[in-house]
């Protein structure tokens, strides 16, 4: 645990032009995404960063991007710590959102997303096989 | 027109769906051992879960946010998964006690039973929610569960001596034969029934599933600050007729029989009709009630899609998860233990969970962000306060009271 320290910078200097910051831990993770018809998607997860590597030095031309947002087992470090293999994380491309608010807004379909395969996996293999499963209740 | 036939169809429900097993079976024995001396902790119990009901509700109908996403995003995935844990076992064993009272409440309308009923109320449950339409269902429940109004009727009849009965309502601290240990505990189990927080996240998630906003937070206040107190009525006319017939007598409640025995002398066969259909829908409303807030939970956490409004194709894993604890709920019930005692159990440590349910709600009804102008006002954060103040005492002493006295036996 570092102690906090003062900001190098006066407050606004880290806002938006809106006035708003932007906290990763407060408004993006741990956040619903929906998709574009306003179905849950997931939750965020875990975030991917690009252009920097532990242990390489620091292109500082290159500043680190979110990249993807993690989901399913990605959440597993964060609770219980250690990792996961990379082979097994399930990315959301950045590019993909279109709107931070109250929710995470994708511009996607949950269906089209590999990320969503658990869904899937349980829609097509046990409820759509139950009697009345793709029925709206009435 | 429309609009006040809605208004008061969500009050009748509300009243109607208040009382649960917990209600009804806690409210028995406390009045059987204490008369209306407990009365005070109903009020309480009410009081609060009308100020933060209606808090989530407003949440949701403002964000369109239910409880528990907002507990994941606020309390981090660590601390809310140690939450997720405690509130879903309890919802657990909340769902367990209402299916027991469900096949409890066949066994007094059949005579036989309530083994054989345990699946038989299972597969109902599932049945309704895989197939019926949310606002159907909460409106037969609900309207059916006002038979339990028979209970306000037989208070009349049993002619009580109002003074007598009223005087440990009034008067608490005169002291009662039971130890103070006994009594705390049962102030405590009593408090758990009335402020279960799973009324809490089916309030919120069941904002979303009508899909609620801003202009129907006048219907959802009607529904919390008129039908909950009427509803707590009932609760203490559970308690008021125990106390007229059993107390006396020193008949302890063992079983949901010894709850409707004040009904049945008062009014006959036909009041005890009616107050088995009352139970009978009171508890299998609750049953879907808990069934849907273990969905509603898993699938708020996790991000899934969730929703009665959706074919359940649409909404896999909250379905699937909802089966498994109904079998899980069965499958204790198998075991044999006596679903009264697993209620008693469950409003203790509903008690225990009440502090993790209704923080976060309380910090976020103050977050612009998601209420815009619809913040808590000052008199409500001072009532929330208060009330959260009251509920981590609640919770604290719940465990050790349990143990002290020996689950109310000593």
């Amino acid at each position: 645990m570092t102690r906090a320290r003062k900001p190098q910078q006066p407050l606004e200097w880290y806002r938006d032009p809106d006035g708003r910051g932007v906290d990763a831990r407060l408004h993006v993770l741990d956040r619903q995404m929906i998709d574009t018809d306003g179905v849950p998607v997931s939750t965020v997860d875990d975030l991917e960063l690009d252009g920097v590597e532990i242990g390489e030095s620091i292109d500082h031309s290159r500043p680190p991007q979110v990249s993807e947002i993690l989901v399913g087992a990605a959440i597993l470090p964060r609770i219980f710590g250690g990792h996961v293999p990379r082979s097994r994380w399930d990315r959301i491309p950045w590019e993909d959102v279109t709107r931070l608010a109250t929710v995470v807004e994708l511009r996607v379909h949950a269906d089209d997303l590999d990320a969503t395969w658990v869904e899937r996996w349980f829609r097509d293999r046990v409820i759509a096989r139950i009697p009345g499963g793709r029925h709206a209740p009435e | 027109m429309k609009k006040i036939f809605a208004v008061a169809l969500g009050i009748l429900t509300a009243i109607g769906g208040f009382v649960d097993i917990g209600d009804l079976v806690t409210n028995a024995v406390v009045g059987s051992k204490f008369g209306l001396g407990l009365a005070w902790v109903v009020v309480i119990g009410v009081a609060g879960i009308c100020l933060y009901a209606d808090m989530a509700g407003r949440v949701a109908a403002v964000s369109g946010r239910a409880t528990f996403e907002i507990i994941r995003e606020r309390l981090g995935p660590r601390t809310g998964l140690a939450n997720l844990a405690a509130s879903f076992l309890i919802n657990l064993l909340t769902l367990t006690a209402e299916i027991g009272g469900v096949a409890l409440a066949l066994q007094l309308a059949a005579g036989v039973g309530p083994g054989m009923w345990i699946p038989v109320a299972l597969f109902a449950v599932w049945v309704v929610i895989w197939r019926t339409k949310f606002s159907i269902m909460e409106n037969v429940a609900g309207l059916l569960g006002l038979t339990l109004l028979v209970f306000v009727v037989a208070l009349f009849l049993l002619k009580p001596d109002w003074g007598h009965l009223i005087t440990p309502a009034v008067q608490p601290w005169l002291p009662a034969s039971e130890s103070p240990v006994s009594y705390w505990y049962f102030a405590v189990a009593l408090f758990g029934a009335a402020m279960t927080p799973y009324e809490v996240f089916f309030f919120s998630s069941g904002a979303v599933e009508e899909k609620w906003t801003k202009s129907d937070l006048a219907t959802e206040r009607a529904n919390v600050f008129i039908g909950f107190p009427l509803g707590g009525i009932l609760s203490l006319a559970i308690a008021a007729c125990a106390a007229l017939v059993l107390l006396p007598k020193g008949i302890e409640v063992s079983t949901l029989s010894e709850v409707v025995l004040p009904v049945a002398q008062a009014g006959g066969q036909l009041a005890l009709a009616f107050a088995i259909v009352g139970i009978l829908a009171a508890t299998f409303g609750a049953a879907l009630e808990t069934t849907l807030s273990s969905g509603y939970t898993l699938a708020q956490f996790f991000g899934w899609s969730w929703g009665k409004f959706r074919r359940p194709a649409q909404a896999a894993r909250f379905h699937i998860s909802m089966i498994i604890c109904l079998v899980i709920g069965g499958g204790i019930l198998a075991t044999g233990v006596d679903p009264i005692q697993v209620t008693e159990l469950s409003v203790v440590f509903s008690a225990v969970a009440l502090p993790l349910t209704y923080f976060p709600i309380l910090v976020v009804a103050n977050d612009p962000e998601y209420m815009g102008d619809e913040v808590n006002g000052r008199i409500r954060n001072g009532f929330g306060m208060v009330f959260l103040l009251i509920i981590v005492i609640a919770a604290v002493a719940a465990i050790p009271l349990l143990l002290a006295s020996g689950m109310g036996s000593a």
